[in-house]
């Protein structure tokens, strides 16, 4: 048998491997913010915080003031499903939050 | 009024005037936003940040799923939890004390949360439905009574709150 003329490295190339992404691994990151509110109490905020993401003391008062100061703190950056839920617990304590996706 | 924390699993409010009880049987009714779309809106806010815009990532589809499924299970906590504190102020017990009528009230500090979410959602439509100045506003010299008892009301409101949260559910 003849051997192709056209034995290219094209013949012989393995196809890739495909693997599966899941849509968490395309879809960009998105984060969690707490916005600044007149009315909820500076150590309220602060405890919230503490709870819901485990934070320290410390950690969540710089965040809580970072809110009262500039007005927002990004709290949590991470899959949608996760913000979604952080956004809810934070909505549950009336913490004004929202989402928004990385840029 | 006297705010206590105990160690046997209660804390108290004891030597409550009669003004300060009738402000606390009026957090039902006060943390209600019927009829003030801005406190409404507040305690039920959007999920997605105004700026993310629509379209990117499927925000469109998150809105709507809050409002049918997140939303709901808001309102039936915010509603338990304010059940809760009626029920525990319904418990009153009153007496006189140099003449005049004084009010005691136990809880057991697994309402500590309730009690929270109640003032809280007071505190939040009290501040949108009277249009109370920010913390950092203007404080009018000669409010409207209706407007000078709301602000006594959330100011009531917000000392048992810091109570609640820095004496019985700080976290050590």
């Amino acid at each position: 048998m003849a051997m192709s003329p056209s034995n290219t490295a094209s013949d012989t190339e393995i196809a890739p491997s495909v693997g599966t992404a899941t849509r968490d691994d395309l879809a960009p990151p998105w984060q969690v913010l707490v916005l600044n509110d007149p009315v909820n109490l500076m150590s309220f905020v602060t405890l919230i915080i503490r709870r819901i993401f485990g934070y320290s003391e410390q950690k969540a008062t710089e965040l809580m003031l970072q809110v009262h100061h500039k007005g927002r703190a990004i709290v949590w950056t991470g899959e949608r499903e996760k913000a979604e839920l952080y956004v809810q617990q934070l909505h549950s304590y009336q913490l004004l939050a929202s989402m928004e996706p990385v840029d | 009024m006297e705010l206590l924390n105990h160690d046997d699993g209660t804390w108290s409010l004891r030597k409550v005037s009669e003004l300060e009880h009738l402000m606390l049987t009026r957090i039902r009714d006060a943390a209600d936003p019927t009829g003030c779309g801005e406190a409404e809106q507040r305690l039920y806010p959007p999920p997605v940040a105004p700026r993310a815009g629509s379209g990117r990532g499927g925000e469109g589809g998150i809105e709507e799923d809050w409002r049918q499924f997140v939303q709901p299970e808001l309102r039936a906590s915010f509603g338990d939890a304010l059940k809760v504190v009626a029920d525990d102020i319904g418990r009153a017990t009153a007496g006189f004390e140099d003449g005049v009528t004084r009010y005691e009230i136990n809880v057991p500090k697994a309402h500590a949360d309730h009690w929270c979410s109640a003032l809280n959602q007071a505190r939040l439509v009290i501040h949108h439905r009277h249009d109370l100045p920010d913390e950092d506003g203007e404080i009018d010299d000669d409010p409207d009574p209706e407007k000078w008892m709301a602000m006594l009301q959330s100011e009531i409101y917000g000392i048992l709150m810091e109570f609640l949260v820095t004496r019985v559910l700080w976290l050590k």
